[in-house]
Order: C-alpha cells, then structure tokens, then sequence
C-alpha cells in the first residue's frame, strides 16, 4: 500500500489545502494510494485524521517526521511512504512521481533547479516504510534541541524552520541514496514578484520553456509555494484556479 | 486504606490518559487498592503540582504513578512504607538527577515534604528548573526501589518487568501510533 502523508494546523493556511491536494493527485494519478493527515482541523478531507497535538513537545512541520516511524500512521512492512507539504499545486500527471520506484536505504525527493545547499527537499520524501526510522527516532529523544537548532546556528531565518536540513543530515549521515526526481518536473511560486520574474527566467535557460505565464509549462508535475507567508489561495496567479480545486 | 494516585493538569494529559492508567492498573498489574485519586490542582504550571499529594494524602498506604507508563503485565508490591521512588541510573547516562518520581509511595504522613517546599516554591524552581526529581535529591531523604521500571523501548517490551516509564517518549500514547503496546491500552 502507498501512503501519502500531510500535516495541517491552523496557521497561514485553510483546511482544503488538504483535501485539494489529494484531490488533485486522484485526478493526475492513476495509482491507488491512501491519505494520511496530521491535522488540529478534524473536518480536514483524508483517509485517515489523526490528531495534531498543539500541546506536545513537537511543533509545527516538524510532525512530518512522525511518518518516518514505522509505528506511526498504521504503516504495515512493505508499505511505500510519501510525505508531503500541502502548500503545492499539482499541475499535469504524477505517475512518474507518485509512482517513482523505491527500495531501502532510499530516498526520493525533488529534484530542484533553484541554488540551495541541501540534496532533499521537505516539499516530498518517498521512502520504505521503517527503512528511514533513525530519522524519528533520533529526533524525538531531543525534539527541543533539534526544532531551534537550525535557527539558533543561523543556518535557516525563521524558528522552527530547518527540518530539511535536519533530515538532509540524517539521511546523509546513514549513507542513505538520496535519488532526485527530474528538476523539470516542479516549479516554484513566490510570494515576492520580483523572485518570481526571476525564477522563470532561470527555468526557461535550463529546460528552454517558462515555468508560467498565463499557464504552466507541460514539463512541470507539482508548483511548490515556497518561503515564509506564502500562500495558495492569496496569490493572484490565474492559473491556479485550473489545478487547485 | 491503599490508594493509587496520578497528577493530570493542563492540556498536555487528557482523561483519555488518566483512564488509561486505571485501565492498565486494573487489567493487568494486579494490584489491589481502595481508592484511585487524580491531582488535578495547577498551582505551578508543571511537574512540581505533584507535591500537592504530599499535602492531601496523609493516612494509608499510597501509591503514585505518572500517566506516560505502559503497564503490561503483574508488578511486584510497589507499596512502601517509607517515602520511595525509582532510582534510573541502572539504565540511563548520569544525568542531574539519578532519580525518576514516575513511580512514588509511602505510608502515612510525609506531610514534611509539602510543608518544605510550598512556602519557598518559586525559589525552589528556579533553583531545580530541570523538574522534581532533582528537588527530591539534593533536599529531603528518601528511599528508592530496586530495578522495577525500565525505560520504554519502541521495538519490544523488556520481558524481565513488566512496567516501562516512557519519558521523552510519551507521544507514542498519541492517536496513530501502534506498536507491542497498544494492546495494553484503552481502547479510544
């Protein structure tokens, strides 16, 4: 069974964020999967809702993590586990991605053109179940240390930020296979316009098409809305309204 | 008079956790008692809320347990006359503290403890902002119990005891997470 696995709380973002997105992957996605969702909205649209405790010791998108536990999210052996961010657009067919094969000690993640220093990338992990359980493991011993490590090193600008690296670390340090899908296959939506201009031009000198104009390239599978404040449904794009819903 | 007592304030434990306690006590442990009680008092905001039981149980034989525990099996007598609570240096790394009030007893009045900390407790936690259990080493006598309590291990339960302290770990208690415990839990 493939599991594809979310976090919502109430935040910047609105409950269908969520059942959009799964939506959006049935409709672009011809293999059978079951939804997961860590979520303080029990109204949220997903197989299974299982409680987002605002009263923990873990905090915000760190609660991802809790899906590389084999014990978590009634994972069974040979499940295949993804876990994704919510704040993406799923924009031509995700076979290749959803379906993208997978064995221990792997794991599979976007592929990214834009410059950063990581070879992961939170918006998606495909792993084996339990395969990867260090990574919660070793996290939840000291989940205070690690969500404010990254801030408090000046790595990342905001608190709580940093799970990427934290997994990036873990996944490296364990000789794990970090395999990118083609970077082609996401785009990136900004919040600053200016960024965004940019971000286009950058992707038509890799793969020789915008990224999008008044619609977006065919090349591309999944519009990740990255950076802080950054949302879906405040931003003016046009062309979401094709995708998102 | 034999009691059983836990400590639930704020939103981080829910009934469902106070339930499950008494689920467990009374399935599997075999432990027989007169009374179960719930501290439910939030002076301090935090662990140290427990020492209130100093001050309202004052007879009897009590026996107090943290709601993160997984019991799993029949315990030995846990009740003591004299004031005990567990010593965890026989499974962890030394720490500030060698002592773990995950598990506590004692028999008639040990009035002298609320009676030490309560006038000076800012004081106190400050100084012991770690939590209790320092506070219990470095200011009053006490004894400790024998290896009773492990601590929790996630792949398998520790067949020599058949009690675990989950520590760090206690979101596993969580909705969604399953494991050799979940047996031993109540159902939701």
């Amino acid at each position: 069974m493939l599991k594809i696995c979310t976090v919502y709380y109430s935040d910047q973002y609105t409950p269908d964020y969520v059942g959009k997105l799964y939506d959006s992957i049935r409709r672009n996605c011809s293999i059978p999967f079951q939804s997961i969702c860590i979520s303080d909205d029990p109204s949220v649209e997903a197989d299974i809702v299982l409680p987002y405790n605002h009263y923990g010791d873990i905090k915000k998108h760190w609660h991802k993590l809790k899906f590389f536990s084999p014990n978590f999210g009634y994972q069974n052996p040979d499940d295949d586990i993804i876990i994704m961010d919510i704040d993406q657009v799923i924009t031509s067919n995700v076979d290749d991605l959803i379906g993208h094969p997978v064995q221990d000690k792997e794991l599979i993640t976007y592929g990214i053109w834009w410059k950063s220093i990581l070879k992961t990338n939170g918006g998606f992990y495909k792993f084996k179940s339990g395969s990867l359980a260090y990574v919660w493991d070793d996290f939840a011993k000291n989940p205070g240390y690690w969500q404010m490590h990254y801030y408090k090193d000046r790595i990342v600008h905001f608190p709580y930020y940093g799970e990427q690296n934290y997994v990036n670390w873990r996944a490296e340090e364990n000789g794990i296979k970090i395999i990118p899908t083609p970077e082609e296959w996401i785009g990136k939506c900004d919040i600053d316009k200016d960024e965004e201009i940019g971000d286009n031009r950058l992707y038509l000198e890799k793969f020789g098409d915008f990224m999008f104009l008044d619609g977006v390239s065919p090349n591309i599978k999944v519009v990740h809305f990255t950076g802080p404040g950054n949302t879906i449904h405040n931003n003016s794009n046009e062309w979401i309204k094709d995708y998102w819903k | 008079m034999r009691r059983i007592i836990c400590c639930r304030f704020g939103n981080k434990f829910t009934q469902w956790h106070v339930d499950n306690l008494k689920h467990m006590i009374d399935t599997y442990s075999g432990i027989e008692y007169d009374k179960f009680e719930v501290i439910e008092g939030d002076l301090y905001g935090n662990w140290y809320n427990k020492f209130q039981m100093y001050d309202k149980f004052r007879d009897g034989d009590n026996l107090y347990f943290d709601l993160d525990m997984v019991i799993y099996g029949k315990l030995p007598n846990l009740f003591r006359s004299d004031f005990t609570l567990l010593d965890d240096t026989w499974w962890r790394e030394p720490a500030h503290t060698p002592l773990n009030s995950s598990i506590v007893s004692w028999s008639g009045s040990v009035h002298h403890i609320w009676e030490k900390f309560w006038p000076y407790a800012e004081d106190y936690m400050t100084k012991y902002s770690l939590g209790s259990d320092e506070w219990y080493y470095k200011e009053i006598e006490y004894e400790t119990y024998d290896r009773v309590c492990p601590k929790f291990s996630i792949k398998e339960s520790n067949p020599n005891y058949n009690v675990c302290t989950l520590g760090q770990l206690h979101h596993i208690m969580e909705e969604g997470w399953t494991g050799w415990w979940s047996p031993y839990f109540l159902e939701r």
